[in-house]
Order: C-alpha cells, then sequence, then structure tokens
C-alpha cells in the first residue's frame, strides 16, 4: 500500500505545533488519494509518547527513531535517517514542515538524493485522479500557482499555519514501529561548536502565542522609536513583532521578524505601526483576526490590507493610545 | 579563500502589488517597466563574501545563468568590491528547473576549477523555491551549511554564523563547502562608491554557454521535475474601516474605544 509520510520532530516535553501541522496535511492528502496511510517518521529523544500522540493527532502508523543523540538534532543527522526510513518504506509522498531544518536543509537535499520533484513551502493541494497539485504563493505572495512535482517519489514543505492541527482523538488506533537504526552512524560533515544565546529574557508573551501583537517597521525611524512600541506591548500585554528593514536595523531581535522569511502569526489583533504592507509581511501577518494600521500615509498599501486604519505619524498618536490603554486598564 | 557567489537576476520585488501583472501562459510576472535588481539574499551573500575577504584575505568571484541584462547585476557585485565575474547565458537555460539550474552552476564551477566556499541565497527573490543552494552543494559532493548570515573564522576549516531562536550557532565545516545565505543585523548590503562602479566597469566578464560548460541539457530539458501548473493573481482587498478624529488624540481615543467595541483588547 502506498502511503504519505509526514516528517516530525519532537521532544521529551513537546511535539512542536508544525508536526501536528504536517501530520495534519498528511492525512488530509491520504484521504484525497484514497486508499492511502497516513505515516509519520518521528525523530527525537525519549520520544515514545509523542509518537503515540500523532496517531491520536492524525496518524496511522508512526516510525520511530529515538536515540539520545537526537537531543539536539543536526541537519544532516535528519537528513541520514529521513533518506534510510524513506528509501526502506517508499512513500508516494514525503511532506515536511517549511521550518530551518527541514523546509531550509533536509527536504531540498532529500529530494535532490532521490530525483524527486519538490514543492517547497505550501499552503495546500488540490487532487484530482490522483494527481496532486500543490498550492504556493509566489513573488512573495503577490500571486498562487498550482506546482506539479515528477519523480518517483513527491517531496512537499508545508508553511507554519497552512493546517490546522487535528484534536486529539484518544480512540484512534496505529502502529509505532521503532526504526533499527543508530542515528550516530551518520556523523556530520557540517557540525555545531558553540551555541550562544544572546536573546534577553522576554518580558510578555512569545509571538507564537500572544493574543496581541505589535509590529514596527521603518516607519519608526530608530531603536528609541521602537521603546514607544515596547511601553504599548506592555499596556496590551501583547508580543513585539517587526518588519524586515526593523530587524535588518536591529531595532528588534531577527526571531521577532513578522513574515514569509519570518515568523507566520495568527493573533486576535496585530497593531503594524509604520509598516508599508509589503506581501512579504503580510504572508505572516495575514492570519490575523483583526490588523490594525497606523500609518502616516493615506495611500500606503497595508491600508488595503488591514481591517481598521489609523492615518496619523505615530509619534503623535501612539503615546496618547498608551494614556487610554491605561485609563481604561485601570478602569477595569 | 575563494569565494564564488551565485546571485539571481530579478524584478524589483518592492514592486507594490497594484502594479504587479504575470503572463498566465508563460507563468511568469511581466517585466513591464519594473527595474532589474539583485536578489535580496543574493545580494546579502555578496556582503557576506566581501566581509570574508576583508577579514580573511582572498577573491571573490560572481556567477549568474541569465540573459545579458544580467550583466548589471554582476556589475552591480563587482562595484561592491567582487573581483571577478561570469555570466552563464545560452538559450538552452531557459526554462530549466532547479535541478537543471544546479547542473549548469556545478559546470560553471567544475571550470572555475578552485574555490573554497560557495554562496547561495536562502531563496530567490521571485518565486523563492529556496532549493539550488543544498541541489548544488548535492551536485559538487561538497558539504552544505544552511541559513548562515556570517563567516566568523576561515583558516582550514570555516566557521559560519548562524542565527538561531534565541542567539546564534557557530557551525564548523570543511573546505569546500557551500553555504545558503540569510539576512541578520551584520551582513545589512553596502552600497557600492563611486569609484567602486568605475573600476566595475572595467572588469571584463566572460561569457559561458552551455557548449562552454560541456553541457549537454536536453536531459534537463526533458526530465523537468518541477513545474508551474497555473498561476494567478489573489483578490484580496480587505475594506479599511478608517478612524475619524480631528487630531490623532482623538483618533487614538476612538481607536481604543472601537477596539473595546470588539472586544479586542
Ligand atoms: C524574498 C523576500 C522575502 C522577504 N521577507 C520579508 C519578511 O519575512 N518580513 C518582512 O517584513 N519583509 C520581508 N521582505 C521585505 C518586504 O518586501 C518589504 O521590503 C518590507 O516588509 C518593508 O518593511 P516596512 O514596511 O517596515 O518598510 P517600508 O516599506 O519602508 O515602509 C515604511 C512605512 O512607514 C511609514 N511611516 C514612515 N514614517 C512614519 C511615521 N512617522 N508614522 C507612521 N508611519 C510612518 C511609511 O509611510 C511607510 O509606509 C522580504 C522581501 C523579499 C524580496
Ligand atoms: N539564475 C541563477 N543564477 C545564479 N544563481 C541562482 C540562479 N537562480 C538561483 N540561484 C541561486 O540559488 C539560490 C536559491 O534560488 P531558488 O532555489 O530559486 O530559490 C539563489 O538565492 C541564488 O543564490
Amino acid at each position: 500500500m502506498t502511503s504519505v509520510l509526514a516528517f516530525c520532530t519532537a521532544t521529551v516535553t513537546s511535539i512542536p505545533r508544525s508536526a501536528l501541522e504536517v501530520v495534519a496535511a498528511a492525512r488530509s492528502l491520504a484521504q484525497q488519494l484514497g486508499g492511502v496511510s497516513a505515516q509519520a517518521l518521528l525523530l527525537g529523544a525519549r520520544v515514545e509518547q509523542q509518537a503515540y500522540a500523532l496517531i491520536q493527532h492524525g496518524a496511522d502508523e508512526v516510525f520511530l527513531v529515538d536515540h539520545p543523540s537526537l537531543a539536539s538534532l543536526e541537519d544532516e543527522v535528519a537528513l541520514g535517517v529521513a533518506e534510510y526510513v524513506v528509501r526502506q518504506m517508499t512513500p508516494q509522498v514525503v511532506l515536511f514542515p517549511h521550518d530551518d531544518l527541514a523546509g531550509g536543509h533536509v527536504a531540498p537535499r532529500l529530494a535532490y538524493r532521490l530525483k524527486a520533484g519538490i514543492v517547497t513551502d505550501c499552503t495546500g493541494f488540490a487532487v484530482q485522479d490522483h494527481e496532486i497539485r500543490w498550492l504556493r504563493p509566489v513573488y512573495g505572495g503577490k500571486a498562487m500557482a498550482y506546482f506539479r512535482a515528477q519523480g518517483p517519489i513527491q517531496v512537499a514543505t508545508v508553511r507554519s499555519r497552512a493546517f490546522e492541527p487535528l484534536p486529539a482523538d484518544p480512540s484512534r488506533r496505529g502502529e509505532v514501529r521503532p526504526v533499527d537504526i543508530n542515528p550516530e552512524t551518520f556523523l556530520p560533515t557540517v557540525r555545531a561548536v558553540e551555541r550562544v544565546e544572546t536573546a534577553e529574557v522576554e518580558e510578555g508573551p512569545s509571538l507564537d502565542r500572544a493574543e496581541i501583537i505589535v509590529s514596527g517597521g521603518r516607519g519608526m525611524g530608530s531603536a528609541e522609536g521602537f521603546q514607544v512600541l515596547h511601553d504599548l506591548a506592555r499596556v496590551l500585554g501583547a508580543a513585539v513583532g517587526g518588519s524586515r528593514p526593523a530587524a535588518d536595523m536591529g531595532w528588534v531581535p531577527h526571531s521577532h521578524l513578522v513574515g514569509q522569511t519570518g515568523k507566520i502569526v495568527a493573533p486576535k489583533l496585530y497593531i503594524a505601526v509604520g509598516i508599508s504592507g509589503a506581501t512579504q509581511h503580510m504572508a505572516g501577518a495575514g492570519s490575523s483576526k483583526t490588523i490594525v494600521a497606523i500609518n502616516k500615509d493615506p495611500d500606503a498599501p497595508i491600508f488595503k490590507l488591514a481591517h481598521i486604519g489609523v492615518v496619523s505619524e505615530w509619534e503623535k498618536v501612539i503615546p496618547p493610545l498608551i494614556q487610554i490603554f491605561r485609563e481604561m486598564r485601570s478602569q477595569g | 579563500m575563494h569565494i564564488v557567489v551565485c546571485i539571481k537576476q530579478i524584478i524589483d520585488p518592492e514592486v507594490p502589488f497594484h502594479l504587479f501583472r504575470i503572463d498566465p501562459v508563460t507563468k511568469t510576472q511581466i517585466r513591464g517597466s519594473h527595474p532589474l535588481v539583485i536578489s535580496l539574499y543574493d545580494e546579502v551573500a555578496v556582503e557576506v563574501a566581501i566581509q570574508a575577504k576583508e577579514k580573511f584575505g582572498g577573491r571573490v568571484t560572481v556567477i549568474t545563468i541569465g540573459t545579458k541584462e544580467a550583466v548589471q547585476a554582476l556589475h552591480q557585485a563587482l562595484a561592491m568590491g567582487a573581483d571577478a565575474a561570469v555570466l552563464l547565458s545560452d538559450p538552452a537555460f531557459e526554462g530549466v528547473d532547479s535541478f537543471g539550474k544546479a547542473r549548469i552552476l556545478a559546470a560553471a564551477l567544475r571550470k572555475i576549477g578552485s574555490f573554497d566556499l560557495v554562496l547561495c541565497g536562502r531563496q530567490a527573490g521571485d518565486v523563492e523555491m529556496g532549493l539550488v543552494g543544498p541541489f548544488l552543494a548535492e551536485e559538487l559532493g561538497i558539504p552544505c551549511a544552511t541559513l548562515v548570515s556570517n563567516v566568523v573564522s576561515g583558516n582550514g576549516k570555516i566557521r559560519l554564523k548562524r542565527p538561531t531562536e534565541t542567539g546564534y550557532e557557530v557551525l564548523e565545516a570543511p573546505l569546500p563547502c557551500l553555504a545558503t545565505i540569510t539576512n541578520d543585523e551584520t551582513n545589512v548590503p553596502r552600497y557600492a562608491s563611486v569609484k567602486g562602479i568605475r573600476a566595475a566597469m572595467r572588469v571584463p566578464i566572460p561569457t559561458w554557454s552551455a557548449a562552454d560548460l560541456g553541457l549537454d541539457l536536453a536531459r534537463s530539458q526533458e526530465e523537468r521535475r518541477i513545474e508551474i501548473d497555473e498561476m494567478w493573481i489573489p483578490q484580496r482587498e480587505i475594506r479599511c474601516e478608517l478612524i475619524s478624529g480631528e487630531s490623532a488624540e482623538e483618533r487614538a481615543r476612538n481607536l481604543a474605544l472601537r477596539l473595546r467595541e470588539l472586544g479586542l483588547i
């Protein structure tokens, strides 16, 4: 029987949302292809429990590579394991999350080795007569396209938040099959020799979890300007994000970059300040429930993409806004 | 250290949405009167290469697969500080997929002969597949470091900085190797100086064809594994509710009230 295989990683304490999303994508694709099983390959250290969780979240079968050395995963080790398992199991499709490890490294190299057609950063697919067409934004999200991948196996990476994780169903049954392989046999040629933590301990919620995000762009003008956004975030209990120029200028850490090549976020409220609304930025912010734009230029593209707009210089609206929110808070 | 940077020339990706057009038959963007630029991560890669040259010595060569117009992109990279450039151009190169592009670039690197480090952008700024870099490393059979932002040391083995969620890590790789480049605050591309621009114009830029590279691309054309089937521009306009108010303070107040009314704060 043919299958769709989802590449997943997890830690002893948690399964990343991206793994559940890619399993949901595999389940949906397997259903649409008909008579195809949804498998997962799970890599990690002490993650057997997580393998069962993947079954509850939609996998029919999980290949488990559980090894202490996988507590921190080198790209080439993940690649070696993925290649080994894919060659053994010969799935019809291999799905990866489009993250740094898989989208940036493992999926392209695996596809090359298998001579597999590959489509990266997909947001969906359409199946007709067992043929898959992969849906994906192109030109920074200004256009959409359907791609076809040819080859003995197809590989795709899926964009974060394009698929909703399936709720856990404790009644689902499936096999967890340990794979007989020692990941230490894959000796990476490129390896991390030093890890440096520079991020300050953050106050407030993380970008991924925050219900409200305050995000600033080039229009903030300086790092000092950005401080005002932190003040605004503080009264709202919000996380702070930024556009690419803001990140390149060092006003906000790169890990807080919102957009196609940064974080894809989906808060209840996204307040974009001094951001023009480039499609590459909106690719990361566009799933927010309500987008508020504050920009001095009434013709800024963001006023065609936001739900609520304020035409003003931020210097004139943000300080009173902070004051008003403070008053609202104290009045309860 | 000899660093070779693979750059792609693209239509300016900052073209606003309302001026963006595609040709649904060729399934590509229509050029119109938009400027051509070096794809943004490739420009960053040129900056990384030049910084490495400044720190550790050596030279930088830039190569591109493109039409005659792509010479412009090579000139810009030379003006930024690259030392040599090669244009890879042949009608047979048009329409090859990422597998084909990796074959062409690999053939060019073999013709160049000696190189220590190959840099590619993490993804091109138009169709953004992010495949050619890792494919090229595989094609050349050399180690591949992905999503790095700078070269931190270059003696014998190379050390590369890779941004992470909470800081960065330092990767060590043997040479020759390939790295795909992402941006951070240390590699914002420099502007070319007037002197650099003048000097760049005097650098001869050879053009290599498929025959020069000893490449038969008939197979690559037949065996295309990645194809665009259909392309369209989605409609996405939202009716934006503009907050009214005479003064900025009044607009701030009205915004706060509206957000409270919507239960968002
Ligand atoms: C391949 C690729 C990937 C990319 N990925 C991303 C990504 O992931 N995330 C991302 O953000 N970008 C990304 N970009 C860059 C993107 O195309 C835009 O260049 C970027 O988003 C613009 O950022 P900005 O809106 O802050 O700056 P600008 O476009 O310069 O906009 C600044 C805005 O601030 C306004 N302004 C100025 N002063 C004030 C003031 N005092 N008060 C109020 N408003 C003011 C201006 O009117 C203007 O609209 C990518 C580009 C490419 C090609
Ligand atoms: N036409 C080209 N000429 C030279 N290098 C290219 C070309 N196309 C892609 N590349 C390189 O491969 C990287 C990834 O491109 P892509 O796989 O198309 O997203 C780019 O950032 C370039 O470094």
